[in-house]
C-alpha cells in the first residue's frame, strides 16, 4: 500500500497480488486517500499483533504438553524392554512370548 | 523449561541405550537380551520412578494451567488426579505399572485443557469476541490436541496390555 503524494495532495494505491504479478489499485484521492490508509495500517498492523500472539499462545501450549510427551515417550521405551526383557517380541503391533528353542 | 519437568540428561542417556537394546534383542540378538535384562533389573525401579516423578510434576502444572489461577479448582484437579491415580494404578502396581498409570494420568489432563481451551476459543471466535482466530492456528491447535489424544488412548492400551503380560507370567 502506498500514498503517494503530488501537488500537497495525497493518493492511495493498495498492492493486489494476481497470479504472479502484483498490481496497484487506485483507491482515492486526499480525503479519502488518508482515511483508507489509515485503516490498512491498523488492519496490518492488528493482524501482526494477533499472529505474534497466537504464535507466542502455540509456544506455550507446546511448552505444557512436553513434559507429559516425553515421559509418555519413556514410559512406552521401559514397558517395551520390560517385555522384551521378559521374553516377548512385538508380532505386528502384538507381544508374544517367544518360542523357546 | 524447568529442569523439574524435564527427565535428567542420564535417565536420557538410560532410555536410548534401552531402546536401542530392545531393538537388537527383538531382531534376535540374545547377548543383548541378556544385557537388556540385567539393566532392566538394575536400573528400572530407579528410572522409571524419575520418570514418574516428571510425569506427577507435569500433570500437577497442567491443572494449575486448567485452574485458570482459581486455587480451588486447582485443588479439585489434583484431587482428581489422585483419585484416577489411585483408581487406575490399582492395589499393590509395580513400579512399571506406576509409570503407566502416571502416563495415562497425565495425558488425560493434558487433553482435557487442550479440549478446554480450544472449545473456549471457538466460543469467543463464533461469538464474535474479542478476538478473531486465525485458521493455521486453530488448525496447529487441534493437531497438538490430536496428538495427545491419540497418545492418551495408546497409554491406556499399553497398560491393559503389559498387565495382561504380567498376569501371564504371573500364572505361567
Amino acid at each position: 500500500m502506498t500514498l503517494e503524494r503530488r501537488d500537497g495532495r495525497p493518493y492511495y494505491y493498495r498492492s493486489v497480488r494476481d497470479g504472479d504479478k502484483v498490481r496497484k489499485v487506485y483507491i482515492g484521492a486526499g480525503e479519502k486517500a488518508r482515511i483508507s490508509h489509515e485503516e490498512d495500517v491498523l488492519r496490518t498492523t492488528g493482524r501482526k499483533a494477533r499472529l505474534e500472539r497466537e504464535k507466542k499462545d502455540l509456544e506455550r501450549l507446546e511448552a505444557l504438553a512436553a513434559p507429559v510427551l516425553e515421559v509418555s515417550e519413556a514410559a512406552e521405551i521401559l514397558a517395551r524392554a520390560h517385555l522384551v526383557a521378559a521374553g516377548y517380541h512385538n508380532h505386528k503391533g502384538e507381544y508374544r512370548r517367544a518360542r523357546r528353542a | 523449561m524447568h529442569g523439574e519437568l524435564e527427565l535428567s540428561e542420564e535417565t536420557r542417556d538410560r532410555m536410548a541405550e534401552l531402546r536401542a537394546l530392545s531393538d537388537r534383542a527383538e531382531a534376535g540378538d540374545k547377548q543383548a537380551r541378556r544385557k537388556l535384562r540385567l539393566m532392566v533389573r538394575a536400573s528400572s525401579a530407579e528410572v522409571v520412578g524419575r520418570a514418574s516423578d516428571v510425569g506427577r510434576r507435569a500433570g500437577r502444572v497442567l491443572a494449575r494451567s486448567a485452574a485458570g489461577g482459581d486455587p480451588l479448582a486447582e485443588e479439585a484437579l489434583c484431587a482428581k488426579l489422585d483419585r484416577m491415580r489411585a483408581e487406575i494404578a490399582g492395589e499393590d502396581p509395580t513400579p512399571l505399572e506406576v509409570l503407566l498409570t502416571e502416563r495415562v494420568v497425565s495425558l488425560w489432563m493434558l487433553t482435557t485443557l487442550l479440549e478446554v481451551l480450544l472449545a473456549s476459543q471457538y466460543r469467543r471466535d463464533a461469538g464474535g469476541g474479542l478476538k478473531r482466530l486465525s485458521p493455521p492456528y486453530l488448525i496447529q491447535q487441534s493437531r497438538i490436541l490430536e496428538s495427545a489424544t491419540r497418545r492418551y488412548f495408546a497409554a491406556i492400551r499399553e497398560l491393559a496390555r503389559v498387565r495382561r503380560l504380567q498376569g501371564e507370567r504371573r500364572s505361567g
